[in-house]
């Protein structure tokens, strides 16, 4: 879709209910999927999309031309994920992981052979620390440290986390690519 | 341990995987979005938008319609009943009917009186519908013959309205008015009328038509034609797709969800309160007597060329009334009424002798007496009388009682500590003014000067400032109990101004009494 991404801040910061909606359509889906990733079912993402809207068209005019539009929009998104996940209390806990590894490393996957909405899903079924520590550092690009002070928790649990967010990711995309090798590759999901 | 390389492959291989991952929100996100910025500019202005939702104007479209079909069947079987009432007429289509229709009465008067029967039966024939037309021309030709008074111009007839036409507008109506008042003299009614105009238009028709022949004057029938065929034209009205839509625009405030609750009044503090009080006080008139009697200063036997005196502060009392209104929580304004009775003595300042009379006076008597407009006073000293005839200034202590009457009206202005408390303390200040009722001074040998406010020595107003501190207990809901500590001082003279004597009154006093709030 071709747009004029200033015009379309300029309509949103006149309250132009038309640029509005293009903007959600222009970056709804985008944003929808990022939802996903930090929730655990769709009914919970289209709440936090709902609400990081709403933030966006209150907090369009705090939105300056200096960084691309979309790496703000995300950002809005990604912080509306995290307080969504705060008020339910899920990162209240999270602590150090002792990794039991049993020595034996997973065998590497190449994510091309998955569809996207599996790769979603073995995130999803993450543990939520976990999930949402793989999906600040390893999608978002945050450092362990950033992370720490974003979510209030130390570096070393940042980093353990991870780490076991990553075994956990390894086993579930090996389990599913047995599957997916198998007869009943053509699960629907 | 693992290669990092090995690590940026994993980040990187999620990162392209979902970094660029798109899925589509179902539709209700968006109507939820939506709803919640409709819900927030509501909010900025609380008016919802009534008048925009179509929902709203069919109705009211349907309420119209509704009393205009009833208005038009309620005015048709009134009309049913006296068929002399024209038909839902308007006072102003009669006039411009009857006006219309005046200019060709002459006409109409000198021509047949059964031609202008014969015109108005015409036109009720012009306007049928063309359904409701036949039975309404049945009974139209009923009534004409039984008319019969001219079949001449039964004949030349023409029932155009019959055939009907489909442009019904109210210009056409007036045209079909006009038309039908022109037509008059050559007995032909020329009326075109819609096909779809409402049955009840023929009934009535109908109901006049059968009345018109009853009339033999010729104008009267002709006229309540014309009138009923305006009439009709205007109720056949545009469809409402066609109307003007006015809008008015209404701000209804509007919120469904808010509870409307009662703010619970607190105790609520008395807006205005009466007080009575009583003040015993210290009065102190602070009594100068400026210069000496003229006499004297004159005198060169004299060792005085001014006095010396002091007033001293006598037991006094003062009666208050207060009215007060509590401008808020703290702040309150309260006027009075008092009297003041103070008593003063004054001490010393020197004793006059009249070497006339051997009487003796007080230098503030002599003063006084000297001030006062009688010509005949006994201490006339201030034409050099004394002086010259060798009167004697006496150097010597002797105290006078000097007591004054004052009617005070006090504004003062209160801070309330605590107003809510049981005990609450109020800070007082504002302006005074003394009204002069009446001053005696009692020589210590008996004889009393009185002045009067209408002797013209003392001012008849002073100005003093006073402030205050009072006590206010609560004793019930309406009434407390006060005590309040009051200083007065004079700002003016007591004096004229062009007197030898100067007086500045103070007062300290408490007073104790009781308020009762409204």
């Amino acid at each position: 879709m071709t747009f004029n991404e200033q015009e379309l801040v300029q309509g949103c910061k006149q309250r132009n209910r038309t640029a509005q909606r293009q903007l959600y359509d222009v970056f709804g889906g985008k944003l929808f999927a990022i939802c996903l990733r930090y929730t655990k079912n769709r009914i919970d993402a289209e709440d936090v999309l709902q609400d990081a809207f709403i933030k966006i068209y209150e907090n369009i005019d705090s939105f300056r031309n200096d960084s691309p539009l979309e790496y703000w929009l995300r950002s809005v998104v990604v912080n509306t994920a995290l307080n969504h996940l705060r008020q339910q209390k899920h990162l209240k806990d999270l602590d150090d992981i002792d990794l039991h590894h049993n020595g034996i490393a997973d065998k590497e996957v190449t994510l091309g052979d998955f569809q996207l909405r599996q790769l979603m899903e073995v995130i999803q079924e993450l543990p939520i620390g976990c999930q949402t520590i793989f999906n600040l550092y390893a999608i978002e690009g945050y450092q362990h440290n950033e992370i720490a002070q974003k979510l209030g928790i130390s570096e070393g649990t940042s980093k353990s986390q991870y780490a076991r967010a990553r075994g956990l990711l390894q086993q579930k995309l090996n389990k599913e690519k047995r599957f997916n090798d198998g007869s009943v590759r053509d699960k629907q999901f | 341990m693992m290669d990092p390389s090995e690590i940026n492959n994993f980040e990187d291989q999620w990162r392209k995987a979902l970094k660029e991952a798109s899925e589509a929100p179902p539709q209700s996100v968006w109507e939820g979005i939506e709803a919640r910025l409709d819900q927030q500019e509501d909010k900025g202005m609380i008016l919802p938008l009534w008048w925009q939702s179509p929902k709203i104007w069919y109705a009211a479209a349907s309420i119209a319609a509704l009393l205009l079909v009833g208005g038009i069947w309620y005015s048709n079987s009134k009309n049913g009943i006296k068929p002399n009432v024209e038909i839902a007429s308007t006072q102003t289509a009669k006039e411009r009917a009857t006006a219309e229709s005046d200019s060709q009465t002459a006409v109409a008067v000198n021509s047949a009186a059964a031609a202008s029967a014969q015109i108005a039966s015409e036109n009720n024939v012009a306007e049928y519908s063309a359904k409701s037309g036949k039975s309404a021309n049945q009974s139209n030709r009923e009534v004409l013959a039984a008319v019969k008074q001219s079949e001449s111009n039964v004949s030349p007839t023409r029932q155009n309205g019959v055939e009907g036409n489909s442009a019904a507008t109210i210009a056409a109506a007036k045209e079909a008015d006009n038309q039908a008042t022109i037509d008059k003299n050559s007995t032909l009614a020329k009326v075109d009328k819609s096909p779809s105009a409402p049955i009840n238009k023929a009934n009535s028709n109908a109901v006049i038509a059968t009345e018109a022949p009853e009339n033999t004057n010729s104008l009267v029938p002709a006229t309540a034609i014309a009138e009923s065929e305006m009439a009709l034209a205007m109720l056949s009205a545009l469809p409402y797709s066609d109307l003007d839509v006015h809008m008015q625009k209404r701000y209804i405030f509007f919120r469904p969800d808010l509870k409307v609750e009662e703010p619970v009044e607190p105790l609520k503090s008395r807006d205005y309160y009466a007080a009575l009080s009583l003040m015993p006080a210290s009065f102190n008139p602070n009594l100068k007597v400026k210069e000496a009697p003229l006499g004297f200063t004159n005198q060169n036997l004299s060792s005085k060329k001014s006095v010396s005196g002091t007033s001293e502060s006598g037991v006094s009392y003062a009666v208050q009334t207060q009215g007060g209104v509590k401008l808020s929580k703290h702040w309150s304004l309260e006027m009075g009424v008092s009297y003041l009775k103070g008593n003063s003595s004054y001490e010393g300042g020197g004793y006059v002798l009249s070497a006339f009379n051997n009487r003796s006076a007080n230098v503030l008597e002599n003063a006084l007496a000297g001030l006062a407009p009688t010509p005949n006073n006994a201490y006339q000293d201030k034409n050099g009388f004394f002086a010259n005839n060798g009167a004697l200034y006496i150097d010597v202590a002797k105290t006078v009682s000097n007591n004054y009457q004052y009617l005070q009206l006090p504004v003062q202005a209160g801070f309330t500590i605590y107003p809510e408390k049981k005990l609450s303390y109020s800070v007082l200040g504002g302006m005074m003014a003394n009204f002069f009722l009446s001053n005696e001074l009692e020589s210590a040998s008996g004889e009393i000067i009185t002045t009067k406010a209408s002797d013209e020595i003392y001012r008849h107003m002073n100005w003093a400032a006073t402030t205050g501190l009072r006590f206010s207990y609560k004793l019930s809901s309406k009434w407390n109990a006060n005590l309040t500590g009051s200083y007065q001082k004079s700002v003016t003279s007591g004096f004229r101004s062009n007197q030898s004597l100067d007086s500045r009154p103070q007062l300290y006093g408490v007073s104790w009494g009781m308020r009762y709030s409204f």
